[in-house]
């Protein structure tokens, strides 16, 4: 904002509904009223966006103005008198909700932004009045595909132009305009153009009613179901903060949550399909060749095949670490490589390298490269490596946590123990299989590309038989004669910290609680 | 019988089987003290509690009062409902009279939301007059079971019937015969039935006779006049210090209530008096109880005489459903609805004690809002906890037997002490 960009000494004084504030100068009117507590309803400001002020909602008096003024366009000025909540600026902001409402079809209880709409929110806490007129509305088009993640109703419009302003300015992708004049405008593409940027969600998140829905959770659950809890996408090595929605152990959506310092106000498209994976060709069982097994008994199974193998030559046993597991899951497998397994061959895998663009998408596909990279001080070796090696035969053994590694020549090991969340050729290959979880059912931490840790939360419960990856090692660890006695990801997380020089001043923080949308008032 | 073996009945007596030595010695027989528990599942004891008694032979020498039998986490519950969610949980506080607690609560909201002026008179007049039914059916049931339990079934046959056919009034009023939750924050949910002041009238004059029959069988009855006089007797001193309310605190002498101490709704419209007892026993619990309904009766002939037409429920969208037609047909009325039903309505941030006169006593409502849907806390003062709390002072020195007429008449409802 633009008080980010002046020095904090020069400040004017704003007298604020009868009481003097000081706010740096330069600051916009509607967040200096905020943030001292005056409530300010708006529809077309967004603090991520630049202000068109044309929704008329967060008008509010100054003194010596001939006529009421937008906040969200207005800039603090020294010695400026506000008045947020005279009669005369509630009357407006009524008389205003009415006006939006004219047009408004009666949709609510089909429409997907019911219980997180702005338009409900603000007629509830502002207006409250009942219809003065005989509710003949204006139609419009009501399903109109206008990309390939986005469904559009014109009639549930209300004109905000925030979906215009995030392709514009956030994805640089100029798909969106107003057609038509007065009551008869509409949101629309130009013709024959469709909304198809990389960022195209993002106009769903913004819009204040349903005009625009994704149609990925178009019908699929009502928004006061949802239980919202923080994490990371682990889509790629951004780490954009994320709220997962889900209900009743399904998530449903994953949509951005603010970080100024990481992703803003935003994420994209393809970030938000991350949880399809969560819910698809889990691995759920333990199993001891490829017959399912009780999990005590299949990490001895692990163990023994591992001692028979360091045995015969330990130089040719391996560890492969995955870039997609937590900085927990890499600190346990560190101090079994170091400890219990004693060997020196360690692989990491992830997935491939992909597009990339300047605005959040990185190229690197895995959330926790960096952080794994700075906790393995062995050198590591790469999936191309492993390949080699494997048809070689250089490696005799391995442990691969993971399953992203694709179809490789697993069958000259002695030992292949798989510690996976999905089935895959790794897992068909593996004399034991050990079925972990993945980072929708987990406390921990992933370190982003810049270094930055940080936090994720456990959304869901564990599926089947899957523990968390740390867990499994410890178990195996305690068997080939290492004692990890982890009790809990934090515990994991507090003494990686004491060994890890990028963990320094990292906070594991509070527990956050699953938050029901219904009463969360947080969106909308 | 030679072969009886003699046993000791302790002290120094001795006792042969089949030939009794009886002795001129006309105090107690020495006994150990021997528990007791009474409850929570006795037939003479009309509510789930369990008094944990150490007896002396026929006497009680101490009482533990153990409640938590009718737990059903109401408080906490309320935390996760909306507000207006809550009114059927407040029916289950004081299951013979919830209307009482549907008013109570909906006036503690009320408060909260600063609009107990707004609430239309007629909705008020009719809060009184289901309160006064429920207020006759409360004390028809504590004076029927207690009569019941010592030994007197026809009045229980009696009374029951009459609260019956108010029960059949309140039906018709709200669709439900118990779980009546016909109160709104803001009003009652629906107007009363047609015929309804005629109706009341007719059953009032039933239930009278009824009332007069129970009378005639009780309180000039010698059996049940030994059972009652001068038991369980509460200084009114203590009716003060134990925070006693309701028919319990003025069988004490002590003049206290809520409706005439701090009225409410209409009350203060009204011509009745408040009846409280001399010696606090027993039997003027009773007597106290028997002429509070004789007073609601009056209550209700004035109110079905004053009550203005009009609306029954707020005219506020952001309080009270619109009306179906309006949220078929209009979005703002949708958006309300909408509103009220998934978020519930909201009730700005601040906390509030509001109390009323219930079946037992001072029902009080303490509710802390947070500005959301649902209350951050709903605690409820219940009479009956206070009310039975004396009993551990009072039972002390009684007869196991004048436990049942001394638990009866303190009329504990579990539902509304253990919430």
């Amino acid at each position: 904002m633009a008080s980010d960009l002046s020095p904090p000494s020069e400040t004017v004084t704003v007298i604020v509904d009868g009481k003097e504030h000081r706010f740096a100068k330069g600051m916009n009117l509607l967040e200096a009223c905020q943030s001292v507590g005056a409530k300010i309803p708006f529809f077309c400001y967004h603090p991520g966006l630049s202000s068109p002020a044309v929704c008329r909602q967060c008008l509010v008096e100054i003194k010596g103005a001939p006529k009421p003024v937008p906040s969200c366009y207005t800039t603090v000025a020294d010695k400026m008198e506000v008045t947020t909540n005279s009669p005369k600026v509630l009357d407006i902001r009524r008389q205003m909700l009415e006006f939006t409402l004219l047009g408004h079809p009666v949709d609510c209880p089909i429409c997907d932004k019911a219980g997180e709409c702005s338009l409900q929110r603000h007629y509830f806490d502002w207006d409250g009045k009942l219809a003065r007129n005989e509710g003949v509305k204006i139609r419009k088009a009501k399903v109109v595909d206008i990309g390939k993640h986005i469904v559009l109703d014109q009639e549930r419009c209300i004109l905000c132009t925030r979906c215009i302003r995030v392709c514009d300015e956030i994805a640089k992708s100029p798909d969106l305009t107003m057609a038509h004049r007065g009551a008869h405008q509409v949101l629309t593409t130009a013709p024959g153009q469709r909304l198809d940027n990389p960022y195209s969600l993002n106009t769903v998140d913004v819009c204040p009613v349903g005009a625009l829905t994704a149609k990925d959770f178009r019908f699929a659950r009502r928004a006061w179901e949802l239980d919202a809890i923080p994490s990371i996408c682990p889509g790629c090595a951004t780490g954009c903060n994320i709220e997962v929605h889900s209900s009743r152990g399904k998530i449903y959506r994953l949509v951005p949550r603010e970080n100024p310092a990481v992703n803003k106000f935003w994420m994209c498209d393809e970030g938000r399909f991350e949880y399809k994976a969560v819910h698809e060709n889990r691995l759920l069982f333990p199993a001891i060749g490829g017959r399912r097994s009780k999990f005590d008994a299949a990490v001895a199974e692990a163990a023994r095949l591992l001692r028979l193998a360091l045995v015969k030559d330990a130089g040719s046993v391996g560890v492969a670490f995955s870039f997609a597991a937590t900085n927990e899951d890499t600190h346990a497998l560190v101090r079994l490589v170091n400890e219990g397994l004693k060997v020196e061959r360690v692989y990491a895998a992830g997935k491939a390298a992909g597009w990339s663009d300047d605005i959040l998408v990185s190229a690197d596909k895995n959330p926790n490269r960096a952080g794994v990279e700075h906790m393995v001080s062995l050198p590591l070796r790469n999936l191309k490596d492993l390949a080699s090696d494997l048809a070689s035969g250089a490696v005799s053994a391995l442990v691969l946590l993971g399953s992203e590694s694709a179809a490789l020549a697993f069958d000259k090991l002695s030992a292949l123990v798989v510690l996976g969340s999905h089935k895959g050729p790794a897992g068909a290959a593996a004399h034991v299989v050990l079925p972990v979880c993945t980072w929708a059912e987990v406390d921990g931490t992933f370190t982003n590309k810049n270094g930055r840790v940080q936090r994720i939360h456990a959304a869901l419960p564990a599926p089947g038989e899957a523990r968390p990856a740390w867990q499994v090692v410890a178990a195996l660890a305690s068997r080939l004669g290492a004692d990890l006695a982890f009790t809990s990801a934090e515990q994991v997380f507090a003494e990686a910290a004491r060994h890890h020089a990028f963990l320094k001043g990292a906070d594991w923080g509070p527990r956050a609680l699953p938050v029901q949308l219904r009463f969360g008032e947080s969106r909308g | 019988m030679a072969d009886a073996l003699p046993f000791s009945l302790g002290g120094n007596r001795r006792v042969v089987l089949g030939e009794v030595e009886v002795s001129d010695f006309d105090g107690d027989l020495p006994t150990e003290v021997m528990p007791l528990h009474m409850g929570p599942s006795h037939p003479a004891m009309h509510g789930t509690v369990r008094i944990a008694l150490e007896v002396e032979g026929e006497k009680v020498k101490t009482a533990d009062v153990q409640i938590g039998y009718l737990h059903r986490c109401f408080e906490k519950e309320a935390e996760n409902a909306t507000w207006t969610q809550i009114f059927p949980y407040t029916d289950r506080l004081n299951y013979v009279s919830p209307m009482l607690n549907n008013v109570g609560y909906a006036l503690a909201v009320e408060k909260l939301l600063g609009i107990e002026d707004q609430v239309p008179e007629r909705a008020q007049y009719i809060r009184v007059i289901v309160g006064e039914i429920s207020r006759i059916t409360d004390h028809l049931t504590c004076i029927a079971a207690g009569a019941m339990e010592l030994a007197a079934f026809t009045v229980f046959f009696w009374l029951i019937k009459g609260r019956e056919w108010l029960w059949e009034l309140l039906e018709e009023v709200s669709g439900a015969r118990l779980t009546h939750s016909y109160v709104r924050i803001g009003g009652v949910v629906a107007d009363l039935p047609e015929g309804f002041s005629a109706k009341l009238r007719e059953v009032l004059g039933k239930v009278r006779l009824a009332i007069a029959d129970a009378d005639k069988l009780l309180t000039r009855n010698k059996i049940f006049r030994d059972r009652m006089d001068g038991v369980g007797v509460i200084a009114k001193a203590d009716a003060g210090a134990w925070g006693l309310t309701g028919p319990v605190a003025r069988s004490t002498g002590l003049a206290y209530d809520v409706r005439k101490d701090h009225p409410y709704l209409v009350y203060d419209r009204f011509d009745f008096d408040v009846p409280v007892g001399s010696t606090g026993d027993n039997f003027d619990r009773y007597a106290v109880r028997l002429e509070e309904m004789a007073q609601s009766m009056r209550i209700l002939e004035q109110a079905l005489a004053e009550i203005p037409a009009g609306p029954v429920i707020v005219d506020d969208p952001r309080v009270a459903l619109p009306q179906k037609h309006e949220t078929y047909n209009t979005i703002e009325a949708m958006i309300a609805h909408f509103k009220l039903i998934m978020d519930g309505l909201h009730v700005p941030a601040g906390e509030v004690y509001s109390f009323t006169e219930g079946g037992n006593g001072e029902l009080g409502f303490y509710i802390v809002s947070d500005g959301t849907g649902r209350p951050w806390k709903c605690r409820v003062r219940p009479p009956c906890f206070a009310n039975l709390a004396i009993l551990t002072k009072v039972l002390p020195g009684l007869f196991i037997a004048d436990v049942v007429p001394t638990f009866g008449m303190i009329n504990m409802i579990g539902g509304e002490c253990d919430r």
